[in-house]
């Protein structure tokens, strides 16, 4: 704002001689060429590549042949093709055990951690370690957790409580819920951090007058905490759902959506399709509708919560 | 200059300097350029052979290998039509280079030492169309390996049957070869992920062996034979060896070839069908004489196995063409592919030589390279040579996979479901 009127004086300064031209588009123009810069940049490596994607989604794509063009042929294939219907329905699993999981544990873990002790600092601190180490090595670790064998690592601690070795990973039943275990235990401290933060936003005199009128802590919860983390909640529900649509470097390291695909989400359909087996056509289709899905969710979320919290 | 003038002007230049970033790239001033998938260890064997090109003919080659992704790497580069000049990677580039228009084709006659090169060799690098798209650089077939001192310590033979085969892989699972008194040694080591079709590029052996096939050819038509009772029958050995001898590594349905080398040098599992690459490694990491190498056991179909290599792809969109020929001439010639063996060194690039002149026990002292040459003329095979082999293969991987995840699946049901799929594919490359 201060732009707009610093360029004011100048032009009147210039007396009647001045180009009304510049006074009437000039303040407008201002913000959009400070803004330039950022979106030249988004334009290149963002919208151009899109739209490309796109684009190609409705040809049958091989570079140094010549395109061909297919029409919804691909859109159809991501239809009718079973193992893809398959992949949606775990991701939906995914997304949603993850979000629940990783929003129940770091809900827990937020209001035992909360407070401004220093030992709390530290263990906050290390709770949060999933979430900064890297996914590929976290990965390759619950590989060697999961090993499913009566030696491995779980198993072994399985073991003393009497429980014979599970499958995991191993088991198309079970693999897709231990993955699942992976994904919540990744994010469920950075969910803890965010409410944390949403946590130190309540009046703390509404606790202490819900104590005075009796309230239960259960009912102080349910009451003064909960409400009062709404916007929070919203918040993180939209993150984790589009995180977890877009699952795929968990599973690609922990399974690369076997055994007998049943772990085979979205996006490891579209990566063994496009890269592995080249139909770029085809993946560019079901990336186009990954990312419909995902905005229409964030759409609906976001209307939601504004009419929520008007 | 005022300030919005001064801030359009700076604009403008910005404008213009992003725009110049997007222009054509000029890979063709540094020469010819050379993408191999391989590790950084063979890539070292690839360095030194392209330093004999560059000292011979004064051409610069930039050399790039790739390991993880590569398929990936190609899509890219393709996408960017800005390809590498040359490739040197296994058969699957084929199919999928063919298809998209990535490799052209090489005129067989006008390779200056074609004449010198194993005939069989050349079978790898035709398409389906009875043309050639590749030079071979590189051949070999899988073998058996086994835990020689576990063997001779639970006093087995060499097994030359499927059934010694299973007997002996239970053996390494119970009676605890290690002696150290633990459960903890397994018979047999399976990378079947469906990553990269892995689940096929085990089976098709066994598969051979037990007289089934994926495909059957005549006149250059293709039907599925996956779904005939030969191949139903060999499918079903290949489950018991998961659901009911329980002899293979836990954890493969979803082990890729990188993480099962180590259950084996480690001293998890006595039983290995691999390629004959993975000695160098083993040699170091295990020990030379506590494994052998050997042909796999026979099935009722006899003995086939998986045999084929490495192929020179020219790439589409090179300026440079007479060095790429030229490049692939030197990579087939004796100096070249006895370099790439990298004798007394482990991780050759060329396992078995396509140079006739070149002969691989005189030039490595080494017996088990002559077992592997046999295995490769005796009953080495190669894919089924369709348009585009790699979505099959992936397809063929998933219901195999499946197949030996749940053990109460009708296989048949499963594999004539299988050969539907191969029908659809089959039509869609015009090859059914």
């Amino acid at each position: 704002m201060t732009l707009a009127t610093s360029s004011r004086p100048r032009a009147t300064s210039r007396g009647p001689g001045a180009s009304p031209r510049r006074r009437r588009y000039g303040p407008r123009l201002l913000p959009w060429l400070f803004l330039a810069p950022a979106l030249i940049i988004f334009l290149y490596f963002k919208y151009i590549p899109m739209t490309k994607g796109v684009w190609l989604s409705f040809f049958k794509v091989q570079p140094f042949l010549g395109d061909e063009w297919v029409g919804l042929d691909n859109y159809r294939q991501v239809f009718t093709d079973e193992s893809f219907r398959a992949a949606i329905g775990h991701t939906l699993y995914l997304a949603v055990m993850q979000t629940g999981g990783a929003m129940l544990i770091g809900f827990c873990l937020a209001l035992l951690l909360e407070g401004k002790a220093r030992t709390l600092w530290f263990v906050r601190s290390a709770a949060f370690l999933p979430v900064v180490s890297a996914i590929a090595v976290v990965g390759e670790v619950w590989r060697l957790l999961y090993f499913p064998a009566a030696d491995g690592m779980l198993n072994g601690v399985l073991g003393w409580f009497g429980l014979g070795p599970q499958g995991f990973l191993d088991d198309p039943d079970s693999a897709l819920w231990w993955v699942s275990v992976v994904g919540i235990w990744k994010h469920a401290p950075y969910d803890m951090m965010i409410i944390l933060a949403g946590l130190a936003g309540i009046d703390r005199q509404l606790y202490e007058q819900a104590a005075l009128d009796g309230a239960s802590l259960r009912q102080r919860i349910r009451f003064v905490t909960l409400p009062a983390l709404r916007p929070v909640v919203t918040i993180l529900v939209t993150l984790a759902c589009i995180r977890g649509l877009r699952i795929f470097t968990e599973v690609f390291v922990l399974t690369a959506g076997g055994p007998a695909g049943s772990t085979d989400v979205v996006m490891t359909r579209i990566y063994t399709l496009g890269f592995q087996s080249g139909d770029i056509g085809f993946a560019s289709a079901a990336s186009v509708l990954l990312f419909l899905v995902i905005l229409t969710l964030t759409v609906c979320v976001t209307l939601y919560r504004r009419r929520k919290e008007i | 200059m005022p300030a919005p003038q001064r801030i359009i002007a700076g604009l403008a230049l910005l404008l213009f300097a992003t725009t110049a970033c997007g222009s054509e790239p000029t890979s063709e001033a540094t020469g010819l350029e050379l993408w191999t998938r391989s590790t950084p260890a063979s890539a070292e064997v690839y360095k030194k052979v392209i330093a004999a090109y560059t000292a011979k003919t004064g051409v610069k080659v930039t050399y790039v290998p790739i390991y993880e992704n590569f398929e990936n790497k190609i899509q890219e580069a393709a996408a960017a039509r800005d390809l590498p000049d040359v490739v040197i990677n296994d058969v699957s580039l084929l199919g999928t280079g063919l298809s998209q228009g990535l490799i052209t084709p090489v005129d067989r006659a006008g390779i200056a030492g074609a004449g010198d090169t194993l005939d069989r060799a050349w079978n790898q690098a035709r398409a389906a169309d009875g043309k050639y798209y590749g030079v071979p650089f590189s051949t070999q077939a899988v073998a058996t390996f086994i835990r020689k001192d576990w063997r001779e310590k639970l006093g087995k033979d060499v097994p030359k049957t499927w059934a010694e085969l299973d007997a002996l892989a239970r053996a390494f699972q119970d009676d605890d070869p290690d002696g150290n008194g633990k459960d903890d040694t397994y018979g047999m080591l399976v990378p079947a992920s469906t990553e990269r079709g892995y689940t096929a590029w085990w089976a098709s052996s066994y598969l051979w062996q037990g007289g089934g096939d994926f495909l059957t050819e005549s006149g250059g038509r293709f039907t599925p034979a996956i779904d005939q009772p030969r191949s139903v029958e060999a499918v079903k050995w290949m489950r018991k060896l998961f659901c009911e001898d329980k002899v293979v590594v836990p954890g493969a349905l979803t082990l890729i070839t990188d993480d099962a080398h180590p259950f084996f040098e480690t001293g998890k599992a006595g039983v290995y069908l691999t390629g004959p690459w993975m000695m160098g490694r083993f040699d170091k990491s295990l020990g030379k004489d506590r494994y052998e190498v050997v042909p796999s056991p026979a099935g009722p179909g006899g003995q086939g196995v998986l045999g084929e290599g490495e192929n020179i792809y020219l790439m589409a969109g090179s300026k440079l063409g007479a060095q790429q020929k030229q490049l692939a001439e030197f990579l087939i010639s004796p100096e070249g592919q006895r370099i790439g063996m990298n004798t007394d060194q482990p991780n050759p690039v060329v396992r078995l030589p396509v140079n006739t002149t070149v002969d691989v026990v005189a030039e490595r002292k080494d017996e088990r390279w002559a077992t592997i040459k046999k295995i490769y003329e005796n009953d080495g095979r190669l894919f089924p040579q369709v348009p585009n082999w790699t979505p099959l293969r992936q397809q063929a991987a998933e219901t195999l996979n499946s197949i030996f995840a749940n053990c109460g699946a009708d296989v048949q049901a499963e594999l004539t479901k299988l050969a539907g799929s191969f029908r659809t594919e089959l039509a869609k490359q015009k090859a059914g």
